[in-house]
Order: C-alpha cells, then structure tokens, then sequence
C-alpha cells in the first residue's frame, strides 16, 4: 500500500468490530459491525454481514442485515437477501423482490417536489374553478341584460 | 557527499554488486564513505558513524531489515535533518516497488539528483520505527482484539500486517468449505484454502492476544503483544525519482 493511496476499508467475515468507522472512501462489510458507519463515498453490507448502528454514505448497497436508520445522500439499493429495520432516508431508492423492509422511508426532495406538484395542481383546478365561475357569471349578465330589454 | 550504508556481503555475488555499486558512485562523485554493517557494527552505530563526520545524506544499500534499522536509527538520533536514499536489494520487497530500479546506474544517477520527498515512518514502542511493514505471524489461529481509532475489532486471526502509514491488514486463512469451489480447486489442481481478510487505516493501533505474540519489522523481532503502534507524519526526507512519485 503506497503513501497517499485511497484504500477503502474492508471488514472481513471473520471480524467483530465495536464503534464508529469511518472512511472517506469505500467500506465494504462482510463481518458484524456494531455501532455507526460512514462513508463518503459507498456502504456495501455484503450477504454475511450484520450491521447494527446507523449507516451514512452516498451510495449504500444492502445484501446483508441493518438494524438502524439508513441514510443515503444518493442511491439506496436493497437486494433480496437484504434486510434493513430501520427508517431510510435517501434520494433513490431500489428494492428487490424478495428483500425485507421495516420501517419508515423518506425522499426529502421527493416530498418537497411531490408537495409542489400537488400545490400546482390545487392551483390549476382553483383557476378553472374560477373560469367557470366566470363564464356562469357572463351568462347571468346577458339573461338579465335581455330581460330589461324585454 | 554521500554515506553508504551495505547491508552485511553475502557471498561473492553480493560483494561483487556492492563493488560496482561504489564504482559507479565514484563515477558519480558521491561516494565519500562506505561501510558494511557486521555484528561489530550495527545500523545504529553507522548512522551515528556519519553524523559525526557531519554527512546529510546516507544512502542504504540492502535488504528490508537493514533499510528499517537505518530508518529507525536517523529517526532516534539525527538531530539535524538527514536525506535517506534507498537501494533495495530484495526485488519481492514493498520497499523495492516503491524504491525500485532497472539498473545500479539508474538508481545512483537518482541519488546524485537528490529529489526529496517527505514520507511516513510507522513506530512501534519503544522507537521502532519502519518504512516498510511490521508483522505478526501466528503458528495457529489466535485471538486478537485490536483497537483502531474510535473502534475495536474481536477476531481470530492468522496474519497481521500494518504498513508504514498503518494500513492493518487482517488475514484468517481456512479450508475452502464450499463443496463446488473446493471441487474446482481440485480440478484446477490449485490449494483448498480460502482467505478472508480485512483492511483498516487508523492513527494510533492497539494489539493485544491471549498469548503473547512476536511482532516483526523486516526479519527482525521488535516486540511482543501487546503492542501499540503509532505513526510519525513526514519523519524522513527520502530522495525519489524524478519522474515518479511514490
């Protein structure tokens, strides 16, 4: 390993590690982790491995076990052998058929673009609403108006 | 001008390649003094050898263990800054592929040029400090608890390996327990066995056993677990090729 090389961390299947890891570059699990992980780049819990803490990262792949709350600033992939009880919190989000999910997801730009949406929508419909309104108002105005010229 | 340091001769290979290294020195015009260490003369001794006779750059000539003990000595007792060339002599060394070079001339000509470069020393207590890697190698599988940073690792291990900027490298050898893949191995006449390894960086490292375990700096024994490692940031001015950054 050179001086200045970006190496990721790996934890083996053989390993039991306690506490907070954190790394500016890849962490893979393969082993039980018990305490908080962060990453700034990927999170990948391999099939053998159990995670018990939160997990932070840009991108975070799930095949393994979590119990914690999931935090992905970019992409969340749980495949099917994955589990993850927890809540999750990210901008993508990819699970597979078959993978188990307890918990409560959040999509904050989602949420915030779906609530704008939703506001436009309001608008549109209240606009018409209005249009119509209009025109039955116009309608009155010319029954009255042929009704004084009667 | 330049101290050479020539790790102990070993045969009439390895004085006939340390004779055209100072040869070629000469040519050079850097070779001012030489020694070779022995058991009279340990690193320690040659490196204080030259501070006395107030040279600034020593150039090592040899194998891991020679390059460590040299490190260790500029490190504990240079008191004014010392510029470390390396010649490795061991071509499968990590010091030898960072280090390396295609002939005697080529590795002379970098060290007349003289490019510094600040590099890393990894320290084990009490002042044993490497360039390369310290290791612990167990006869069995043993169980270690080593604690890195702000966590704390539980494993049954056969291998450790911490390199000079205390890289860990964990390792846990097995049989291959699938029954396809151990066939394959058969087939493929390749060994049953598996690896399992883990990979971690920290500043400070604690390693302890049940047992107490040797742990090495190059083929030398330095201490015994427990052990805490450290590293010191920027420690020794290396001279490096002009064209490649280690």
């Amino acid at each position: 390993m050179k001086q200045g090389d970006q190496v990721g961390t790996i934890v083996g299947s053989s390993v039991h590690l306690t506490g907070a890891i954190k790394d500016a570059s890849d962490i893979n699990i393969f082993g039980s982790v018990e305490g908080e992980v962060n990453s700034d780049e990927r999170v990948v819990i391999e099939d053998t491995a159990r995670v018990k803490g939160p997990v932070t990262a840009r991108e975070i792949i799930v095949s393994g076990y979590v119990n914690g709350t999931v935090t992905a600033k970019e992409r969340l992939e749980l495949n099917a052998s994955g589990t993850i009880k927890g809540n999750i919190d990210t901008k993508e989000l990819l699970i597979h058929s078959g993978a188990t999910f307890i918990g409560k997801s959040i999509m904050p730009e989602k949420e915030s673009a779906g609530a704008i949406a939703d506001n436009e929508t309001f608008e549109a419909e209240v606009e018409e609403e209005k249009d119509e309104d209009a025109d039955e108002e116009d309608d009155n105005e010319d029954i009255l108006a042929g009704e004084d010229k009667k | 001008m330049y101290y050479f340091i020539f790790d102990a001769i070993k045969g009439s290979k390895g004085r006939a390649e340390a004779e055209k290294i100072k040869d070629v020195a000469r040519e050079y015009s850097i070779l001012s003094a030489s020694s070779h260490i022995s058991p009279a003369r340990s690193a320690s001794e040659l490196v204080q050898d030259a501070m006395s006779k107030n040279f600034t750059t020593i150039i090592c000539v040899g194998e891991d263990t020679l390059i460590n003990d040299v490190v260790s000595a500029i490190i504990n007792l240079c008191e004014t800054p010392v510029a470390l060339g390396i010649i490795s002599t061991n071509p499968t060394s990590l010091l030898s592929e960072r280090w390396g070079f295609k002939s005697i001339e080529e590795a002379l000509e970098t060290m007349k040029y003289r490019k510094l470069e600040r590099f890393t020393a990894g320290m084990i207590d009490p002042n044993h400090f490497f360039l390369s890697s310290a290791r612990i190698e167990c006869r069995k599988p043993t169980r270690f608890v080593i604690e890195i940073d702000h966590f704390k690792i539980e494993a049954v291990l056969d291998r450790i390996e911490i390199s000079n900027n205390l890289y860990v490298l964990l390792e846990r050898f097995g049989k291959e327990r699938s029954f396809f893949k151990s066939t394959f191995n058969w087939l493929a006449g390749k060994e049953n066995t598996y690896a399992d390894r883990s990979v971690f960086k920290g500043k400070i490292i604690k390693i302890s056993s049940n047992e107490s375990i040797p742990i090495f700096i190059g083929n030398r024994e330095v201490a015994k677990t427990p052990i805490n490692v450290f590293r010191k940031i920027n420690a020794l001015n290396i001279i490096t090729k002009r064209d490649k950054i280690a």
